[in-house]
């Protein structure tokens, strides 16, 4: 029987395991947890999609199972396999002894890859299976997930159908580089995750990197929220800020002046065309970040 | 209204009639939700609803509009406003939704659907033999309505690639454990028969960018018809049409009507205004699209006379990036057929450097070109 969650309390606790969370994504996991529904979280790279399952493993004291997802991603390597070395010593170590062949499906057989080893954890340890980057993965893995999302249970020709006894944690996430099949988001919660409004980017960076100093951590919010108002390929993440406030406080500096923003570029932004535009209009954009802070 | 169920129910209703198809299921998880977790506040009532009943992030805007009408009654409206004002607005401003788009015109079909029924087989026979040759844009409405007919019979570009995934083969190149396994349990545990699999095959994406302009539109609707053929006989086609901005036609081509089809063009063209913005409109298919994954590893067809409206420089840029980003690019420009042409449109001459075709694509029998052309000659 599922219980429910307090949503302020998760996010308290979110936070003293290092991810600030806000209201909506609170919320989402929160009910995720409570309904043991799967939740699908969607956004750009780096604004801390996988983050936020690992901080939900931490809460709840659960084993992270990660499941990276790509092209033809099949059975063998996400749900199960078969020890087929194995199996065949066994067949020919039944011949030698002139024993009965043994059960070639039994448990000692069957490798247990990331969505099966979810559904036998036990209750005091229990697992948050993330299914990271599903759009990368194809439509027929997809149509394999409905089956999982929907019972917590996988079905192996030899074996059977195999349930969770406690249902795990399923987090999935997508950069959103296809659309996702209507079927399989209907059996999952869905969050968005946006970029972080100025204060709660400072905040997190505040969280992360203890050592950067709150005029740099803030002069660096406010740059990023700029460069993301600029026609940019590649608008930089959480990831990215987070990243370029490192270089900053590596490079020694106080506060961000044009010299070190010149110098840290490639830290934040990955396309030459994006450093070209943000180099162009340097002098604006250091301004900006500064003056606020001084005010 | 108490009644988590019945709460979840009607706003699934309202979200249905704002166009936004939650359905049943999500209403189903939307009352759990609110039976377990009751919400406290305007916030928490906003939150669970969103979690539960929203689609996709481009739903947004109407499901707002659905969520103020209906828990707009229940909870103190200005909360609501202000709640919905503060909340992550869509990530960009993506193309018209089916559901944003103008009911369609129910005006009477063209004359051309009785000349399809032509009374004489011979009719029908030299009707065809010059459609096949003309420009599509001298055709009359009876030859256009069997020019778009016989698309129908203009081979499918299908150029496929090996994929991740196996199957079992009589002649695979790789061993499969599993299947000579269970095929040694039938003969005693002996290894006899060696089965094997091989690497199945997948298509490409196709994506049709087409300019919807005035002189380009003949073309545009039989080029349109072409990637609807497409988009029903194989998976992983996309079509975009462009004047002045980018529409994603993909959820409407395989299922809409003609009726619905031209409205949503016509939206494109509406701000219409002398020339087309080629540079702006690849700009926000690559950074919207292409970048996302849309044309990666697949080729893309761009129907255009090049005639740019702004500065040919950035249709230059967004050509090589869009290079980059796609295995093959096809240009197909119906000036082409005329022996003298040159590529003097400032537009064309930007983009020429990066194309891998460059076809004319304007009567039936070069369409088959415009097949080959998509499919390359590695295969």
């Amino acid at each position: 029987m599922p219980h429910p969650v307090d949503v302020e309390d998760l996010r308290q606790r979110l936070l003293q395991a290092g991810y600030l969370a806000d209201g909506g994504l609170a919320t989402a996991l929160a009910c995720a947890v409570s309904l043991q529904r799967a939740i699908l979280l969607e956004g750009d790279a780096g604004v801390g999609k996988t983050d936020a399952a690992r901080a939900t493993a931490a809460v709840f004291g659960a084993q992270l199972l990660r499941l990276q997802c790509y092209e033809g991603l099949d059975l063998a390597s996400a749900a199960y396999d078969w020890n087929y070395g194995k199996q065949l010593l066994a067949i020919r170590a039944a011949e030698a002894t002139r024993e009965r062949t043994p059960d070639l499906y039994a448990d000692e057989f069957l490798i247990k890859r990331p969505l099966l080893a979810a559904l036998g954890a036990p209750r005091e340890r229990g697992v948050v299976l993330l299914i990271d980057e599903i759009d990368r993965a194809d439509d027929e893995f997809e149509a394999f997930l409905l089956e999982f999302l929907a019972d917590f249970a996988i079905s192996i020709p030899e074996r059977g159908t195999i349930a969770a006894a406690h249902p795990p944690i399923v987090i999935l996430t997508s950069n959103r580089t296809r659309d996702l099949h209507d079927a399989l988001k209907r059996r999952c919660f869905y969050h968005w995750i946006g970029h972080p409004s100025v204060e709660r980017e400072i905040a997190i960076l505040r969280l992360h990197l203890p050592d950067v100093s709150a005029a740099l951590a803030a002069d660096v919010a406010r740059a990023a929220a700029t460069l993301r108002q600029r026609d940019l390929r590649k608008p930089p993440g959480i990831a990215e800020s987070l990243d370029w406030a490192q270089t900053l406080a590596l490079l020694g500096a106080e506060r961000l002046d044009l010299d070190v923003f010149g110098r840290s570029l490639g830290a934040v932004l990955k396309y030459p065309e994006d450093i070209a535009t943000a180099a162009a209009s340097a002098e604006g954009i250091v301004r900006a970040a500064r003056a606020e802070g001084a005010a | 209204m108490n009644d988590p169920a019945v709460v979840a129910a009607g706003f699934d209703a309202a979200l249905r009639a704002r166009g936004v198809s939650a359905g049943t299921r999500r209403a189903g998880t939307f009352a759990e939700t609110l039976r377990l977790l009751p919400p406290r506040d305007a916030e928490g009532w906003y939150w669970r609803a969103r979690t539960a009943m929203l689609p996709s992030i481009d739903d947004l805007d109407a499901f707002h509009a659905a969520y103020l009408e209906f828990f707009g009654a229940i909870d103190d409206a200005d909360a609501l406003h202000r709640l919905v004002r503060t909340v992550n607005p869509p990530p960009r401003p993506q193309a018209p939704k089916r559901a944003s788009l103008p009911p369609p015109p129910s005006e009477r079909r063209a004359a051309g659907e009785d000349a399809e029924r032509a009374p004489t087989q011979w009719i029908a026979a030299s009707l065809e033999e010059r459609v096949r040759d003309a420009a599509f844009e001298d055709l009359d409405d009876a030859e256009r309505a069997a020019m778009l007919r016989l698309i129908g019979r203009v081979r499918i570009a299908a150029d496929a690639r090996p994929s991740r995934r196996r199957r079992v083969h009589p002649h695979g190149d790789r061993f499969d454990f599993r299947a000579t396994l269970r095929g040694a349990a039938r003969t005693a545990g002996e290894l006899v028969r060696r089965r094997a699999t091989r690497r199945r095959t997948r298509l490409r994406p196709l994506v049709f960018l087409l300019d919807v302009s005035g002189s380009m539109a003949p073309f545009a609707r039989a080029l349109l018809q072409y990637a609807r053929v497409n988009a029903i006989a194989r998976p992983r086609v996309r079509t975009f049409a462009f004047a002045t901005r980018l529409t994603d036609l993909t959820p409407l081509l395989r299922r809409a009507g003609d009726d619905r089809l031209m409205a949503a063009i016509a939206e494109t063209v509406h701000d219409y205004g002398g020339g087309t913005r080629i540079g702006a409109a690849l700009h926000a298919f690559n950074d919207h699209h292409a970048q996302r994954g849309a044309a990666r590893g697949g080729t893309v067809v761009i129907l255009s006379d090049g005639w740019e409206r702004d500065d040919p420089a950035l249709v230059a840029v967004e050509m090589q990036r869009l290079r980059r980003l796609a295995r093959r690019v096809v240009w197909v420009n119906p000036h082409k057929r005329h022996p003298a042409y040159e590529p003097l449109a400032r537009g064309m001459a930007a983009a020429l450097p990066y194309l891998d075709a460059f076809v004319s694509g304007h009567n039936l029998r070069t369409l088959e070109a415009v097949a080959d052309a998509i499919e390359g000659d590695r295969r």
